[in-house]
């Protein structure tokens, strides 16, 4: 059996994605399973689905603890301390990690294998936003040995049922055929034997993070700069000071300094843009962000 | 006399801190903020289950002030309760009046218009003295945007999604919970949306000036259940004002006043067609009859609006309907 598991960020497509992986290889005969975590379904917070794939028939529930191939739709979730894409991936085990730096290949020294692909500007590039559920899927398919005509039968199948016709569609159909050929084939092999040790911590190890009920806007601890695909930049040349951009960030990440001139909080800008629209002179333009924030 | 008379005087102390997990270009967050600006930091929110329920999520929150979560249908309650332990304490002299706080009710649509419905009606009875913000966003926007009380005619939603034999999504009508509120004849009632920045900033202040109930509904912009792009958030809530679809107003005692008149409507398709929940009414064919119904209520109500209060509106055609 394969175990596949997907990390991305609400909107990008996760349980799109799993699904697809799911349908193409039912379609290639295989027993097949796909689901989410169900949760609060926010843009931008870390969302997870799972994919079982298997000659016999699954028996198999709940999450996926054991990994052969972990789908990481945005980079920046391999920091992010709730999200852990890598735990419990063995040995052998491969990271496909969504990077506007890929192709890269590597290794790591627990012996897990990355492979960086860039998804994101495909994406911009075919389908116009950076919606990454078909490559993601389509990539992780040829990991999988699944062929392509099967992947692109369940990317209709999957996008049709979600009201995704046309034009759109054979964009997306497009950008499959694209990353699933960028993708070099790999085969896996894990150490199936290892049993995962159950680890207790001392709450007083100083490893466990808490905080005070009465701590105050202590949010801003918590780095949502990577949510951001574009970066708005101020152009203070342009600027006039009219405090527009800083009355509409949803985000609080605009502050103003002694000539109401505005400053971004990068750690913190989650990059809807509305001030890149909202700005009456056009004094703020977007950037394709590559930086990652921890 | 208001102390916001442009958008220069938006105010600047910031009582909500960033890395929420709200999405980007959350509407409901813009009208929290302001609502947090005008109010100061001497608030206690009371809250019931929807997206802004998990601005809260331990061990993290973006308040600079106090937040009270209650169970869905009782925020108003929660609200009571906390009204009366602070009247006593300071009867008693156990707390000082400066150390008051101003109670806030602050629900989704869900909570407002359907499941917290009569607790906020026996609050209103009872002349407590409190904020109660609605922040609108049209649907179940938290669990993945199931219909609510308050979902307009013609949106899809996760469960009004269009059909073969019903093409046009939800065919019921959002529930006016101005007019329900109204009929309790609270002190103050308005509608505010995050575009009209500063007719929302008056209305916060006008409505401190009164003892008891004062009810704000507000349009929330919400990217993620409508489908658009978050940097339009602030547009299609204009939008939403500017073609009638919004109407800014408050009521004082029962009496209304629009605060804000878009004397030339612009057609609804202007702001219908920027957002999926909609799109089945343009394609694959579009729906001129659920447009035009859409447009016949929004002039309807803006014809009976400028003759109760006297002022001049010219309303956009419904769409013609193109013979088969
Ligand atoms: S992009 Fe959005 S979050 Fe970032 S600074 Fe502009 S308005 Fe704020
Ligand atoms: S909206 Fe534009 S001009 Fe106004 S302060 Fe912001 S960047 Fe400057
Ligand atoms: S679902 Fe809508 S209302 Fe809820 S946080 Fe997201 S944008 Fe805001």
């Amino acid at each position: 059996m394969l175990r596949i598991r997907f990390h991305g960020r609400g909107g990008q497509g996760v349980k799109t994605s799993s699904r697809i992986l799911g349908r193409a290889a039912f379609s290639a005969g295989f027993f097949a399973q796909d689901f989410p975590i169900y949760g609060a379904e926010r843009r931008g917070a870390p969302v997870t689905a799972f994919t079982r794939i298997s000659h016999s028939p699954i028996m198999e529930r709940g999450y996926i603890f054991n990994p052969h191939i972990v789908v990481v739709m945005d980079e920046t979730l391999l920091a992010d301390a709730q999200a852990r894409p890598l735990e419990d991936l063995p040995r052998g085990g491969v990271a496909l990690i969504n990077s506007a730096r890929g192709p890269i290949f590597s290794e790591d020294q627990a012996g897990h294998v990355f492979m960086r692909i860039n998804f994101t500007d495909p994406a911009l590039r075919i389908i116009g936003k950076p919606i990454v559920s078909v490559s993601a899927a389509a990539a992780a398919a040829k990991l999988c040995g699944l062929r392509k005509q099967h992947v692109e039968e369940a990317v209709r199948e999957e996008l049709s049922e979600l009201g995704v016709r046309d034009e759109l569609l054979e964009k997306n159909l497009m950008l499959m055929s694209e990353t699933y050929d960028n993708t070099p084939r790999y085969s896996i092999k894990v150490d199936e034997e290892r049993v995962g040790a159950v680890e207790l911590v001392d709450p007083a190890s100083g490893r466990v993070v808490y905080s005070d009920v009465f701590a105050a806007g202590n949010a801003v601890h918590r780095a949502t700069g990577n949510w951001r695909v574009f970066r708005p930049v101020v152009d203070y040349g342009k600027c006039t000071g009219c405090k527009v951009c800083f009355i509409y960030c949803p985000d609080s990440a605009i502050s103003l300094d002694a000539e109401n001139k505005p400053v971004i909080d990068y750690e913190h800008c989650k990059g809807c843009l509305i001030c890149v629209v909202e700005c009456p002179i056009r004094a703020i333009s977007s950037v394709r962000e590559v930086e990652i924030f921890a | 006399m208001t102390r916001y008379k442009t958008l220069r005087d938006f105010p600047v102390e910031e009582y909500l801190s960033p890395g929420s997990t709200m999405c980007a270009g959350c509407g409901a967050m813009l009208v929290l903020r302001a609502f947090h600006k005008v109010l100061g930091p001497n608030v206690v929110f009371v809250n019931a289950a929807g997206c802004l329920t998990l601005l809260q999520v331990y061990p993290y929150t973006p308040n600079k002030s106090s937040w009270m979560y209650t169970a869905f249908a009782s925020a108003p309650a929660g609200a009571q309760g906390i009204r009366d332990a602070l009247d006593i304490l300071m009867e008693k002299g156990r707390v000082n009046s400066f150390e008051d706080l101003k109670v806030v009710v602050v629900t989704g649509d869900g909570a407002a218009y359907d499941i917290g419905l009569q607790s906020t009606s026996g609050a209103i009875e009872r002349g407590l003295d409190f904020y109660y913000l609605v922040y609108d966003n049209e649907a179940y926007g938290n669990t993945g945007f199931q219909k609510s009380g308050a979902t307009p005619y013609g949106s899809a939603t996760a469960t009004t999604p269009p059909t073969e034999r019903n093409p046009t999504g939800y065919t019921g009508v959002k529930k006016d919970l101005f007019e329900i509120w109204r009929s309790h004849k609270p002190p103050y009632i308005a509608t505010v949306a995050p575009s009209h920045m500063v007719d929302m900033l008056r209305k916060i202040e006008t409505a401190s000036q009164f003892k008891g109930p004062k009810l704000f509904i507000a349009f929330s912009s919400c990217p993620t259940g409508w489908g658009f792009d978050p940097s339009l958030s602030v547009r299609i809530s204009r939008l939403a004002v500017e073609c009638g679809i919004w109407p800014l107003k408050e009521s004082v005692y029962g009496k209304v006043r629009h605060t804000y008149i878009p004397t030339v409507l612009k057609p609804v398709e202007e702001y219908l067609r920027h957002q999926n929940r909609f799109r089945h009414l343009f394609t694959p064919r579009k729906q001129e009859t659920a447009i035009a119904s859409i447009q016949e209520q929004v002039n309807n109500y803006w014809l009976e609006a400028a003759k109760n209060e006297g002022f001049r509106i010219t309303v956009a055609k419904p769409v013609t309907i193109a013979p088969p």
